[in-house]
């Protein structure tokens, strides 16, 4: 556990100074340390502290606040794939940053708490039909992509109807940093840090309710309000990812099934990896997302599908049975 | 020693069991006996705070009702009758079963330490402890369960059908385990299906039928009971003396 927290925490840095020092803005790196040291122009301390580093910061809070709540969600739906994306959490959450930008426009604080509010809400019906209704996993899954679907239909309606609502449509709906405010990443990621200290606080309850229900209140944990907590803290942490970087899909189903293949210990280690892992992984493929085209930029959520959709038919093929998904 | 007094239990709203009067007691095995559906399970449930009911349940004289989840675990232990495989080690689940006394924060304590060593060590899991619960066969698997609840440490068990789905041999032993529970003092109280079983373990038994209880005593008490056993199960018992049977006891259509 330790090593890996290291070699993670290693690449985590390395993939911090790679997008720091990485980019096609006209700036090399030296500039960059003057910017740093303060010695830099007004145009290089715009870019280095009002466009590099806000999206530095977006980048890797959205990537652990994505792969923690895909962990979550994994846990407690006993499903792995399982994941904000696929069950349609975070086009909730865009739908609502939508609806906030229509009726709130120029409003960080209220597009964070609504997307927080549609996050919730589909995650609290994706819960509900997977523990109320006695859903397969499967169902549950496809429950989710049909939520998803309904609501990319109406952020699709309002994008034709309002078109003035995202300033890049496509970024919006593939997801991406290049149009990160420093207001929206002032609400957001305080959001995401406390989100991450409930989580990590309340890990050993996750351990139990693995055992399942019955087991963990014959140990005397809470059920209820330990399920609930861990809800929130999913949806607090999609929602708030996806009010900074829009709707960026696979980074939660991806990363979590990635530590699971390296790391079989407890939620707490768990937890910490996918925080670093997630932070690290989001980096570089903004970073990818800045140079890959150069002069151009892509969206970062074209980097991540291209990787993610192979990835989940991998693991669809791969561990079929194990994964639970003939039931 | 659990009591129940006016015990009204069941699924949802609906009050599908009641339960008038029911004593387990510390030191002894008590059974609870009945057909699929007559309530043995949800009794069991109901105690350990799964399903709520209405009426007095008294563990230690302490009414349990209004305490807090883990402060009634450290009364009652459970034991599911359906063990998730789950990917952790078996000393980690044995260290589960500390949650109550420890809670989630605090680290285990030397005292918790000696408690999950004798827990390992009653259930003959010690030499398994690094294995993944996911490598186990079932009747390991049940006994790393067993393990959690005794490192519970509570003054009384309840265990869920502990033996259904193990074979002849993984059932011998792990009855040896309970065996030496009772004897240090604990209070067991299982639902078993196993009539024979149920009759060779017990002190006490409760003969549930028809959502209530039929009929309860010592198995010696129940034995003589003409026609209880036949009409709730279609068998007869009968007392044998025969030392190659598996229990002291003859099944009869």
């Amino acid at each position: 556990m330790k090593k890996t927290v290291l070699i993670l925490s290693i690449i985590l840095i390395a993939a911090l100074v790679l997008a720091l020092f990485l980019g096609n803005d006209a700036i090399g790196t030296g500039r960059i340390l003057e910017a740093l040291l303060g010695r830099g122009s007004v145009s290089e301390n715009i870019i280095v502290f009002k466009v590099r580093i806000p999206r530095i910061v977006a980048a890797s809070f959205c990537g652990a606040a994505l792969s923690v709540s895909g962990y979550i969600l994994q846990k407690d739906l006993n499903n792995r794939i399982a994941s904000p994306g696929l069950l349609g959490i975070n086009n909730g959450a865009g739908l609502f940053v939508l609806i906030s930008a229509v009726i709130f426009p120029y409003q960080s604080g209220v597009k964070c708490l609504m997307a927080f509010i549609g996050a919730l809400l589909v995650t609290f019906i994706v819960s509900l039909l997977s523990k109320g209704t006695g859903m397969s996993k499967t169902s549950v899954i496809l429950s989710g992509v049909a939520i998803s679907a309904v609501c990319v239909s109406v952020i699709d309606l309002i994008i034709s109807l309002k078109p003035e609502t995202v300033a890049d449509k496509v970024a919006f709906q593939l997801g991406g940093f290049a149009n990160v405010q420093i207001n929206a990443v002032k609400f957001a990621v305080p959001v995401i840090i406390i989100s991450l200290l409930i989580s990590l606080v309340t890990a050993s309850a996750m351990d139990i309710m693995a055992l399942g229900d019955e087991a963990a209140i014959g140990l005397g944990l809470n059920v209820r309000l330990y399920r609930t907590v861990h809800i929130l803290c999913a949806a607090l942490l999609a929602g708030a990812a996806v009010s900074l970087c829009g709707l960026l899909g696979f980074v939660g189903l991806m990363v979590p099934n990635f530590i699971r293949l390296i790391y079989r210990g407890n939620s707490l280690g768990g937890l910490v990896l996918n925080m670093l892992a997630g932070a690290a992984f989001l980096l570089v493929c903004d970073t990818l997302a800045r140079l890959v085209a150069f002069p151009y930029e892509i969206p970062c959520g074209l980097i991540l599908s291209i990787l993610g959709g192979p990835f989940l038919i991998g693991i669809l093929i791969r561990k079929r049975k194990r994964l639970g998904l003939d039931d | 020693m659990i009591k129940i007094k006016d015990m009204k239990t069941g699924y949802g709203d609906e009050v599908s069991f009641i339960f008038p009067d029911i004593t387990l007691e510390k030191g002894k095995i008590t059974t609870i006996i009945g057909k699929n559906g007559s309530g043995k399970s949800t009794l069991l449930k109901s105690i350990a705070g799964i399903i709520p009911y209405s009426g007095s349940l008294r563990v230690n004289d302490i009414e349990i009702m209004n305490l807090a989840p883990r402060e009634r675990a450290k009364l009652v232990a459970y034991l599911p009758q359906n063990l998730k495989s789950v990917n952790i080690d078996v000393e980690t689940l044995v260290e589960h079963g500390r949650y109550p006394w420890h809670g989630s924060m605090r680290r285990l304590s030397v005292k918790d330490r000696r408690i999950i060593d004798e827990a390992l060590n009653i259930t003959d899991m010690t030499n398994l402890k690094s294995k993944s619960l996911s490598e186990l066969s079932g009747g390991e698997r049940q006994r790393a369960y067993l393990a959690m609840v005794i490192a519970q440490d509570t003054p009384m068990i309840l265990l869920d059908e502990p033996t259904t789905f193990m074979d002849i041999k993984v059932q011998q032993k792990f009855l040896s385990i309970i065996e030496n529970l009772k004897n240090s003092g604990r209070g067991i109280a299982a639902v078993l299906h196993n009539i024979e079983q149920s009759f060779a373990i017990s002190d006490f038994i409760y003969v549930l039928d028809d959502r209530k209880v039929a009929s309860y005593g010592t198995p010696d008490e129940l034995i003589k009971e003409e026609g209880l056993l036949r009409k709730i199960f279609g068998v007869t018992l009968r007392k044998s003396e025969d030392p190659s049977l598996l229990y002291p006891y003859e099944t009869i259509k």
